[in-house]
């Protein structure tokens, strides 16, 4: 049989399901053995753990956090490191962040099982737990992002010329940008850390998530930045400065996700292969394919060839995939969690060492 | 559930309402650790654990539901069920035959009441961010279900799968309390009780450790070599099991992790890697836009 089945399958065009297979074997290192996963006990395959009490709320809180966290940290390199050309990076990148943040405060309190509790997360400073941190990053970022959005609107004379608000934008802005970005790095990373500080062998196996979550936050903030200042008039030389960036941030993702995958091994699975329960087909297409490869590709050609970055068809095709890949990542990675949480033959193999 | 707002409540009452869950309330005298010790080699598998405990804490029934593989139609540990019978049929075990006889024969069957292993270091506790989830005078891990808010993080920490969200009445994060209420009154817990077998022993850790020991020898003398602890040391989570098992088979066959880690431990080399991630993103990005030409 093997040896009739394998020259037609080279000769056969493989269909994606096979190709996306194909992928998941190669990056996880691990080839699916079914006859050998049968013989490890379990009892009756009932699940060992619990599913995760977190659905749709969750997944656009990470992703609208990290846009709101990269924004603010880009603005805040921007304006201290960029030229004078580069000040619009920042003025869109505070007004963007405070924007994102949001919807953030709503969709965690919905997400409680007790809404009207949400204030007891306050009684605590717990070093040792994410959630906890979480809370009083989303806290502190909250006064930064706000203040410095603030000192801006005065700044651009949104806020009327009264003044009280002459004296606001005379605050030194660029003083809070410092600690504003080292709560915004947290607030950009906790995510990641919370899901790998649980018992779901998906998201605690390898300790990568993170830095994934983070420098996609950083690479989402950059396309929405990007995406906007194409829109407007803006300096040819800010924006050829965001597309390199972009272009190596989505590298290190891409690289960041590799490894995340080689070290989880088995317990990638749920995220990468293409059984019913598992999420592999929509891994490869909108996160790995269009959300990462394709823009970084595009990036690399439009680069290369040197055209004019003014032009606005691939800069702006670049920014949405990117965005459409940010979100499907954190989309897959948390319903992959749940049926990472369901499988009890993995649970017990992540648990033996 | 919710009979706050049903009442009148006086202006004073509100604001001590408020403040009550952030004041800091007097510790109760530290008491000996108490625990429980299953042993699975003498349970029956009566479920009478199972339904004592429902009584007791006033939880309401199991929807009726038909598992198909065996008698244990509880099926897991939920929110409303504390104590949950298994029932293991090992049907042509590979093992040298003791007789032809056919009530000699390899065919077994396990029962295994589980139960909340109150872990001296309890994922579930140090994941909870409103510190709702506590060890008491006893040393037990116990949920104050007027400070959960239900967000679910004990959910996914607890490596054994035990604490579950009550998603139909008080949206609180529930498992077994080791009957609190009955302890501080000095009775033993409602399903240690209600074992007939005393299958499910109670006392105070230490003592039931020692007793566990003493009883795994006793079966190993009598040929049971296939008898094991699962908790008694302290490799378990860092500290060992408060609510610990004697069992007939490897742990996996109870669908009980073999050496689960700690979910906290990961917290350090997980904020590692994100702060070489910022450090790699911040250089990038200082990179590029300092770079002028």
């Amino acid at each position: 049989m093997q040896q009739i089945r394998l020259p037609q399958a080279i000769v056969e065009r493989l269909t994606p399901t096979q190709i996306a297979e194909q992928l998941a074997t190669l990056t996880t290192g691990y080839t699916p053995d079914p006859e050998q996963e049968l013989r490890e006990s379990t009892y009756y395959d009932l699940p060992v753990l619990k599913a995760p009490v977190w659905h749709w709320e969750i997944i656009w809180y990470f992703f609208f956090g990290g846009l709101a966290a990269g924004c603010y940290l880009l603005a805040s390199i921007a304006a201290l490191f960029g030229s004078r050309e580069d000040r619009i990076v920042a003025r869109t990148g505070y007004y963007l962040s405070l924007l994102a943040l949001l919807p953030c405060p709503p969709l965690l309190i919905k997400d409680l099982g007790r809404p009207e509790r949400f204030l007891h997360m306050l009684r605590m400073f717990k070093v040792r737990s994410p959630m906890s941190m979480g809370v009083w990053a989303v806290m502190s970022f909250s006064f930064f992002s706000g203040l410095t959005t603030l000192i801006q609107a005065a700044r651009d004379g949104l806020l009327g010329h009264a003044r009280g608000v002459r004296w606001l934008a005379l605050l030194p802005q660029s003083w809070l940008a410092l600690p504003g970005s080292a709560v915004a790095l947290l607030l950009g990373s906790y995510t990641g850390v919370l899901l790998t500080a649980t018992s779901i062998p998906l998201w605690s196996r390898s300790k990568l998530l993170g830095g994934i979550f983070l420098t996609s936050a950083v690479s989402t903030s950059i396309a929405l930045i990007s995406f906007v200042l194409r829109l407007v008039r803006t300096p040819l030389g800010t924006l050829h400065k965001l597309e390199r960036l972009e272009w190596s941030v989505l590298l290190l993702e891409m690289l960041g996700l590799l490894a995340f995958l080689r070290a989880s091994g088995r317990a990638a699975r749920p995220l990468v292969g293409t059984a019913p329960t598992e999420h592999g087909t929509t891994f490869w297409r909108f996160v790995f394919g269009t959300g990462l490869a394709l823009p970084w590709l595009l990036q690399t050609l439009s680069l290369l060839t040197k055209r004019s970055p003014q032009r606005r068809f691939p800069g702006l095709l670049i920014s949405l995939l990117v965005l459409l890949g940010g979100y499907f990542l954190r989309r897959t990675m948390v319903e992959a969690g749940h049926t990472s949480s369901q499988d009890a033959r993995t649970t017990l193999w992540n648990a033996q060492s | 559930m919710i009979v706050e707002t049903s009442q009148r409540t006086t202006s004073p009452e509100l604001v001590q309402n408020i403040v009550s869950p952030l004041l800091k309330q007097p510790v109760p005298p530290m008491q000996p650790a108490m625990g429980f010790f299953t042993d699975t080699s003498i349970c029956i598998g009566c479920k009478a654990c199972e339904v004592a405990c429902k009584q007791w804490n006033e939880l309401p029934a199991n929807e009726a539901h038909w598992s198909g593989t065996s008698y244990d139609n509880t099926r897991q540990l939920s929110a409303t069920t504390w104590r949950h019978v298994q029932f293991i049929e090992q049907i042509g075990r590979e093992r040298p035959q003791i007789s032809t006889l056919p009530f000699f024969n390899n065919d077994r069957w396990l029962m295994h009441s589980d139960v909340c292993k109150h872990c001296a270091n309890a994922p579930c506790q140090e994941a909870c961010p409103t510190g709702a989830i506590i060890r008491t005078e006893f040393d037990t891990v116990y949920v104050q279900q007027d400070i959960c808010n239900g967000c679910g993080y004990c959910v996914v920490a607890c490596p054994f799968g035990v604490i579950a969200r009550d998603e139909h009445a008080s949206h609180t994060a529930r498992k077994c309390t080791l009957c609190y209420d009955r302890m501080k009154d000095g009775i033993e817990p409602a399903c240690a009780k209600a074992c007939p077998t005393d299958s499910i022993q109670y006392g105070e850790v230490e003592q039931l450790k020692a007793l566990a020991r003493e009883r795994v020898g006793l079966l190993h003398e009598r040929g049971v070599s296939e008898a094991r602890l699962y908790g008694v040391d302290d490799n378990m989570l860092d500290g060992g099991l408060n609510s610990f098992f004697l069992l007939l088979d490897e742990p996996a066959v109870y669908n009980l992790p073999q050496n689960p880690s700690r979910p906290s431990n990961n917290v350090v080399p997980a904020s590692l890697w994100s702060i070489v991630t910022a450090l790699v993103l911040s250089l990038l990005g200082i990179f590029f836009f300092s770079n002028n030409k």
